[in-house]
């Protein structure tokens, strides 16, 4: 390693990544971060061919490939993995971002809202983590970001369901890390806080300004901030970096 | 076509098996011998195996079901009848002794714990679980 003080490089460019549920909002933001890094970028949507062929239309030249995956289904999560291997040849970052909401107040949820967030946030997490790793233990290297939540340590109302399974996502996290280690994979989470995105809309209409009172920066995040660190940890630059949670919340107060 | 596996059939794809097994442990091939334990002697973990296992599919373009080594050396037995409290019964080790026939039966401890058997895997070991879906 030099000790060069020029500018350093963070070592993306011609590597190829996979970023789940990247049609909208944060997904979408990490997309166009890497692809803007030279990265060859595959990322999933689950419904909405719409706005994940707008990721691409907007995006001329740059190197953004959607791919139709329910990451629930881990059969296609592998499917989805081989196909992108064969296609590029390797891969050296997944992003597990897709994920879902099901707020309500615990007497108010329905086991589909149980079994909707678990099977998405942290069961997907687990099927695509499965089909990545043989491939990045083979190659000796590798990153791994998962995008967990503010709600995962310190929880909110109405959201037993999400803050458990953005909970269970960290200690994945720090668990799989410590397996991996050795073969040169990292693997750290990002906390977002409150973000401005869709899935964010209903929170921030609901609470208004009880929540910016409690963000020390008092205003919400844009999903290119949560972008900036999830390049960061995908880059050379963070090569000292596992088994963490990184709090990207604006100094969220509870 | 015989499923029997031979010595010929074992040398067809040692080089191969051993260069697999050198690149997967970061070890020199020269290291890696065909009754090497990989456990013992090149210092393998267990997830190595995993990834040894991973290589050699995507080499040979097979599918090897995880565990199923162990399936098949266990035989007709069921699980009680292979082991006991996490020891290996006296006909598990028959069992065993049949089955890694590449193990030299002096390594075969007895009593054998069932989490010491992967310590017994040689490089051969791994020739054969190819050989046994290729031919199988």
């Amino acid at each position: 390693m030099s000790d060069s003080i020029s500018q350093p490089d963070p070592g993306l460019a011609g590597k190829n990544a996979i970023v789940t549920g990247g049609s909208r909002g944060i997904g979408r933001a990490i997309v166009e971060r890497l692809a803007a890094s030279g990265m060859d970028v595959t990322f999933t949507y689950v419904s909405n061919e719409t706005a994940a062929q707008g990721v691409v239309d907007e995006n001329p030249g740059l190197a953004i490939t959607p791919m139709r995956v329910d990451v629930r289904d881990s059969a296609a999560a592998r499917a989805c993995v081989e196909a992108m291997v064969e296609r590029v040849g390797s891969i050296d970052v997944l992003v597990n971002n897709a994920g879902v909401i099901r707020d309500n107040l615990l007497p108010m949820l329905e086991d589909d809202d149980l079994s909707t967030v678990f099977e998405t946030n942290i069961e997907g997490v687990f099927n695509f983590c499965r089909a990545a790793v043989p491939y990045m233990m083979s190659k000796r290297s590798g990153r791994i970001i998962n995008i967990s939540s503010v709600s995962g340590e310190k929880g909110g109302r109405g959201q037993t369901n999400y803050a458990a399974s953005k909970g269970a996502v960290n200690a994945f996290t720090k668990s799989l890390a410590v397996e991996v280690g050795r073969r040169k994979i990292l693997v750290n989470a990002v906390a977002p806080g409150v973000i401005e995105t869709e899935m964010s809309e209903q929170v921030r209409d609901l609470a208004g300004d009880e929540i910016t009172s409690n963000i020390v920066l008092k205003r919400y995040g844009l999903p290119s901030e949560i972008a900036n660190v999830v390049w960061f940890l995908s880059s050379d630059l963070a090569s000292y970096i596992t088994g963490q949670v990184v709090s990207v919340d604006g100094g969220f107060k509870f | 076509m015989s499923t029997e596996i031979s010595q010929e059939d074992i040398d067809a794809i040692y080089p191969q098996v051993a260069e697999i097994v050198a690149d997967a442990l970061g070890c020199d091939e020269e290291e890696v011998k065909p009754n090497s334990s990989l456990i013992k002697d090149l210092d393998a973990e267990s997830i190595d195996f995993l990834d040894i296992v991973f290589r050699l599919e995507q080499e040979f373009k097979v599918k090897i079901p995880r565990g199923k080594a162990m399936e098949e050396a266990r035989g007709e037995l069921s699980e009680e009848e292979f082991e006991q409290g996490g020891v290996v019964t006296q006909a598990g080790l028959e069992k065993i002794k049949a089955y890694l026939t590449e193990v030299p039966v002096e390594r075969i401890s007895d009593p054998l714990k069932s989490a010491e058997i992967p310590k017994l895997f040689t490089t051969e070991t791994f020739c054969k679980m190819v050989l046994r879906e290729t031919k199988g």
